[in-house]
């Protein structure tokens, strides 16, 4: 073959295979997924809901008209005997291509995951290339999966968003939801030792009245989609829910707390003092020398104090020891109340099994078939807390010490 | 053999891409679960020794490769059997990593492009690359060694500052005592990566300095060595034993659960740039011991001819190879390490080595007598 010869044949191969990407697809032909969702019906199948961008509604703003005229998002929903039967079965809806790389967030039904287990419905998300694993993923709560994709929101338009955005600043700030992704969920029911947690969403208002566009015209929603507790599992099913401070002590065992408060009661007020952790650290380990594992947890938290409303000298170092005290035993009493609940529901949320596993295999290896139904719920388990006070704001005393005095 | 020359550093680079290849994409050693990262450096160390043995051979042979001073070591008709047999097991497992290559691709990022569009690609651009000779595939080694070290030292930093890291995945330590870890090392890690060093040995005779081959060989396989273990540890400190033993490409899954900032995330792009830039480098030197095996063995003059006619049957070879990918990778992991490894890596060139030596002294006390 002469030089030409060969070069005529390099372009001609290249023509064919560098004009475009084997199967592109242009923008307007993609679907583009902000979440989905799967229920159950009656006769047992499975219901994917998908909830898909309008882009055009979602700019509004500069390009003027557009949004505001209609939703920001369109829903369908589609059945199937198996996940991604109903997925294919979409097709038969929806007139595009469904895109799945920006879809952040999977919610499953309530009935799904106390009935079959949330594992029945998982591998279909992990094997799929196109759907991130970083997804969060979350239970409906008191409602259908499909409901909580289909109500309308303000400020964040597209649901998704708002659905992550609050749980991001939930568990930032109020320390009562968890973030949880769909690599996290698996990686927890596969592993030996360590069950896992999902945070709740549910519906405040009306269904029917969420799906309109006059649901966002308001100032007030009339109905609104908000965080609702902690689904906790045991082997892949849903078997409780936690809510508020129990929800708060497993977010603080599993050390993932970055911002809260806590309430102290003071001369016989009800929550006179509040104290916002600003950072901490929770360290589990595992005693394994004796027939029966103990575990210590050490909760090491820092703060501030932000709210008194009672006259108490502030300025004074050995109140604030008194205060440290206090707090010590307050959340001390927060986080056993978990362990104990915990306890009987014969679960092992937060990995004490792993903890076991990493200080001695040896013994992990006995205790580990019956770990959750025996050991862990009879499991003696040792809280310390030390709690500092650090700073108390812009104010030393509250003004309630000078109108004591007056 | 082409006339061309390339310097120590050149080949430190080739050899260190070479083996980046495909063992950091696949879920290397994790047999050994969370002690995956020793069994590389445990590996590494038995690839040093084999590469003493290869470099000692070229030691004895300076100016020939592989394929033609294991003539002279074992006479004319058993070399040239023997040699045949090389140039067959390197146009397999040249066939074989192309394979990977597609396949990963496909499974990652194409799933409706067909195995063949993949490897046809990849391919032309082996074979331009051959045609042009070692020097022209060192002097592309060098220039994507940096972009492949940009690379990789961004993605270390980015998996660091997102905080996914958990060490605590990575124990216990040796939970089973050191004797998985060394069945690991034994059935895997020092054939492949380590072992695929042998490549070098029909490489080594276009070193300009003889004397700088030790060091640049220990060097680049050092790096890479250790560059494999910290990715191992750090795919099991992110996604944990569980998830890796169930992937077919972990370092695939720790970039994606890179988020970090809320806008650096899906960062799969670093996977295919790796995966393009070492799976070419890792199929060009296997192809090019090829052909330079068959043209030292047929005896024909201009070897950069055959590039084209040995395409064509890599290619068919390696859509044929396995009607699946987990026929593919079985035959990976359980058959070839064991039986076409084992014999062509360490024992015939041991026993060449043993040969070689006999045969050398003998003739050096004729010339002192």
């Amino acid at each position: 073959m002469s030089r030409k010869s060969i070069s005529l044949y390099l372009i001609i191969a290249s023509i064919s295979f560098l004009s475009g990407c084997w199967s592109q697809k242009e923008l307007n032909e993609l679907a583009i997924i902000s979440a989905t969702s799967i229920d159950k019906n009656e006769e047992g199948q499975y219901v994917k809901t998908i909830q898909l961008i309008n882009p055009s509604n979602v700019a509004g703003g500069l390009q003027g008209g557009g949004g505001g005229q209609s939703p920001a998002v369109t829903v369908y929903s589609v059945t199937g005997d198996s996940v991604l039967e109903a997925h294919f079965n979409a097709s038969s809806k929806i007139s595009r291509k469904l895109y799945h790389a920006h879809a952040n967030l999977i919610v499953f039904s309530e009935e799904v995951a106390q009935e079959d287990g949330i594992e029945d419905v998982l591998d279909a998300f992990e094997r799929d290339p196109e759907i991130r694993p970083t997804a969060r993923v979350v239970i409906a709560h008191n409602t259908k999966a499909g409901d909580l994709l289909k109500s309308l929101t303000a400020v964040d338009k597209i649901p998704a968003e708002k659905v992550n955005g609050t749980l991001e600043f939930t568990e930032q700030y109020r320390g009562t939801n968890l973030e949880v992704t769909l690599q996290d969920v698996i990686k927890t029911l596969t592993s030996e030792g360590k069950e896992p947690v999902i945070s709740g969403f549910s519906i405040k208002g009306d269904i029917e009245q969420g799906k309109k566009m006059d649901n966002i015209l308001k100032s007030e929603q009339d109905t609104t989609l908000e965080t609702d507790g902690l689904a906790i599992f045991k082997e892949g099913k849903l078997i409780d829910w936690y809510q508020e401070d129990m929800a708060k002590g497993v977010i603080w065992i599993l050390d993932k707390i970055k911002q809260t408060d806590v309430e102290l009661d003071r001369d016989g007020k009800k929550n006179a003092i509040v104290y916002n952790v600003i950072r901490q650290k929770t360290e589990v380990s595992a005693d394994t020398k004796h027939d029966m594992p103990t575990i210590t947890i050490n909760v090491r938290a820092e703060g501030d104090i932000r709210e008194v409303r009672t006259s108490i000298n502030l300025k004074d170092p050995k109140v604030i020891l008194e205060l440290e005290k206090e707090l010590e035993e307050k959340i001390k009493k927060l986080l056993e109340d978990t362990v104990m609940r915990t306890q009987q529901n014969k679960t092992d949320i937060f990995g004490f099994g792993e903890e076991v596993h990493r200080s001695n295999p040896e013994k992990w290896k006995k205790l580990k078939s019956d770990w959750n139904d025996n050991y862990f719920s009879n499991l003696n388990v040792e809280v310390k807390v030390e709690a500092f006070v650090r700073r108390s704001g812009l104010r030393t005393n509250s003004y309630f010490s000078e109108m004591k005095d007056k | 053999m082409e006339r061309a020359k390339i310097s120590a550093y050149q080949l430190l680079v080739l050899i260190f891409l070479f083996e980046i290849g495909t063992a950091i994409l696949v879920p290397l050693a994790i047999e050994a679960k969370q002690d995956a990262w020793l069994a590389v450096l445990i590996g590494l160390v038995g690839g040093c020794c084999l590469f003493w043995i290869y470099h000692s051979l070229y030691s004895y042979y300076p100016d020939i490769p592989l394929t033609e001073y294991m003539q002279r070591i074992l006479g004319s008709v058993l070399g040239k059997v023997l040699a045949f047999f090389y140039v067959l097991y390197f146009m397999y497992i040249t066939a074989r990593v192309l394979r990977d290559f597609g396949e990963m691709l496909i499974i990652a990022f194409y799933p409706e492009t067909p195995l063949f569009a993949m490897n046809v690609l990849m391919v032309l651009v082996v074979v331009y690359t051959i045609r042009k000779g070692i020097e022209v595939i060192a002097r592309t080694g060098e220039l994507l060694f940096i972009i492949m070290m940009l690379i990789g030292i961004s993605t270390i930093v980015l998996i660091i500052i997102s905080g996914i890291i958990e060490t605590s995945n990575l124990e216990p330590l040796l939970e089973k005592g050191l004797k998985p870890v060394i069945k690991t090392v034994f059935t895997q890690t020092l054939f492949f990566p380590f072992g695929e060093v042998i490549v070098f040995a029909m490489i080594l005779p276009y070193l300009n300095q003889a004397s700088k081959a030790m060091k640049a060989g220990l060097l680049g396989l050092g790096l890479s060595g250790l560059v494999i273990a910290l990715i191992m540890a750090m795919n099991i400190s992110v996604l944990g034993v569980n998830l890796i033993s169930r992937s077919h490409f972990p370092f695939l899954s720790t970039i994606q659960t890179i988020e970090f900032a809320g806008f650096l995330q899906r960062l799969d792009i670093i996977f295919m740039l790796s995966t393009v830039i070492a799976g070419f480098f890792k199929i060009s030197l296997y192809f090019y011991a090829s052909l330079i095996g068959t043209a030292n063995l047929f005896n024909i003059k201009n070897s950069a001819q055959l590039a084209y006619p040995l395409g064509l049957i890599l290619l068919i070879l390696s859509i044929t190879i396995a009607s699946n990918f987990s026929e593919h990778v079985y035959e990976g992991l359980q058959i070839v390490p064991l039986y076409v490894h084992l014999p062509f890596q360490v024992i015939i060139p041991g026993l060449l080595l043993i040969i070689a030596f006999f045969k050398n002294r003998k003739e050096q006390r004729k010339r002192n007598s």
